[in-house]
């Protein structure tokens, strides 16, 4: 086997700038899913009437189709549809929210529905209005039980954004293909990209850890 | 004026029915015990005169405010009661202090120097204020009961609702709940105890109910029903009780 070290290292700033492009795309996607997903994620929990079908069908929706055939839907079936044309940043940061906001929705709701309703129970009979008590008493609860699968879900998210290379957005792994195209070395260039992946994944997994140990779980 | 009067108060769940034509007038300054079998409908009770659980039909009135519909009318009667749960449900996330200062900064608007205060002086009166700074997990039973009082109290009710509040503690810990509650008596508080320790009934109770399949078989004075039970089904009750 011949592993040309020298190929990486020409590969890395290209690469970095891929990084950079992913871990835009990861943020306003993780973002733009955990404000989606809080809202859903309580519409669902406490059922209210007529939004919580609305939310269902949403959320069977993304969940039930492919994340490929929702940027494909995004980027080149919308603007047919609609008239709306989105760039390929755009798109994707579009489509992760809307991903990551499906599943962190389930998350919202089993949190939600975990805590204790004898609390609840007592903080409405301390004279607590139900938002109040959703805000001092059961939110801060749920959210702490929410870190580990959010954590998942995350993770999942940015290596998800990896397929936004079929509709042409310059992230990692887009770089990945045409850094091999240019090179004809894939060892090399998939070596690479893989850890550099590795490297993101790891971080974010260390910072919810971080998270976690800040907010103990109770 | 009576403090809780309800009337024709009914509950079912699920189509079972828990409470049937519930009567009850209670004035300034009783200690009425509840008491009776599990099932017998003394916790659902408890539970609709705060509207935890709301009754399915009958009228009620705490302090002058009548239940209606819709959460206003609930919060307002919630604001009159005070409540201490068999499971000490204390907010896990918060210290004692916390705990007590929620009611007082969010219910009552006060300030958080102001609640503070409010706080530390309730958890003196329930002999914690060492403690103050512990989370629910790292106090004893006995402890976090009586923080759960001290919370209660914290929005100056006007009448305190237990429900059960010695039943999930040790024997030995119970006491120190106990003195608590006759201490808050002596005080003048109303109090409506749902409760098997027939003892703190007669020591402290100025007036005993027994419920019976929903509805309040017996109501009288603590130590003449239990001495001499008017019915079988009282004086059986207070054997199963003794016997262990």
């Amino acid at each position: 086997m011949d592993f040309r070290w020298q190929v990486v290292w020409d590969a890395i700033p290209q690469m970095v700038e891929g990084a950079q492009l992913t871990a835009w795309i990861t943020l306003l996607g993780i973002g733009g899913g955990l404000l989606i997903g809080t809202i859903c994620g309580l519409i669902l929990a406490f059922r209210l009437p007529l939004m919580h079908w609305l939310v269902f069908v949403y959320v069977s929706v993304i969940r039930g189709t492919p994340i490929v055939v929702q940027a494909m839907f995004i980027y080149f079936a919308l603007p047919l549809a609609l008239d709306i044309t989105l760039s390929g940043f755009a798109a994707a940061s579009l489509c992760l929210a809307l991903n990551a906001g499906a599943y962190i929705s389930e998350i919202a709701r089993g949190s939600v529905l975990s805590v204790d309703p004898g609390l609840t129970d007592a903080g409405l009979a301390l004279g607590l209005s139900y938002p109040q008590v959703l805000l001092h008493v059961v939110g801060p609860l749920a959210l702490r039980r929410s870190i580990p699968p959010l954590g998942n879900q995350f993770i999942i998210s940015l290596k998800d954004s990896a397929l936004f290379l079929v509709i042409g957005v310059a992230e990692l792994a887009q770089k990945g293909e045409q850094l091999t195209a240019q090179t004809g070395r894939a060892l090399e260039i998939w070596t690479a990209v893989a850890v550099f992946y590795l490297l993101m994944t790891f971080s974010l997994a260390m910072l919810m850890r971080l998270l976690e140990r800040r907010l103990t779980i109770l | 004026m009576s403090l809780i009067r309800c009337d024709k108060l009914c509950k079912s769940f699920a189509g079972t029915p828990v409470l049937k034509d519930v009567d009850l007038c209670v004035q300034g300054g009783e200690i009425v015990v509840l008491t009776g079998r599990s099932g017998s409908g003394k916790s659902t009770l408890l539970r609709c005169l705060n509207a935890l659980d709301v009754p399915d039909s009958g009228t009620l009135e705490i302090a002058g405010h009548k239940l209606g519909r819709g959460q206003r009318s609930r919060q307002a009667l919630r604001r009159e009661t005070g409540m201490v749960f068999q499971q000490f449900k204390l907010f896990p996330q918060m210290t004692a202090r916390d705990n007590v200062m929620l009611g007082p900064r969010k219910v009552l608007g006060l300030s958080r120097k102001e609640s503070q205060a409010v706080a530390d002086r309730l958890l003196r009166r329930v002999g914690l204020e060492t403690e103050s700074g512990k989370l629910p997990a790292e106090l004893s039973g006995g402890q976090q009961q009586r923080v759960a009082i001290a919370r209660a109290l914290a929005v100056n009710p006007r009448i305190m609702l237990f429900d059960e509040p010695t039943s999930a503690l040790d024997p030995e810990l119970r006491g120190e709940v106990l003195r608590v509650m006759q201490d808050l008596a002596e005080d003048g508080m109303t109090m409506l105890v749902v409760t098997h320790e027939l003892r703190f009934a007669e020591k402290v109770g100025t007036r005993l109910l027994f419920l019976d399949q929903g509805r309040i078989l017996h109501d009288g004075e603590p130590s003449r029903l239990l001495r001499e039970p008017p019915s079988e089904r009282l004086r059986s009750f207070i054997g199963s009780i003794y016997s262990d």
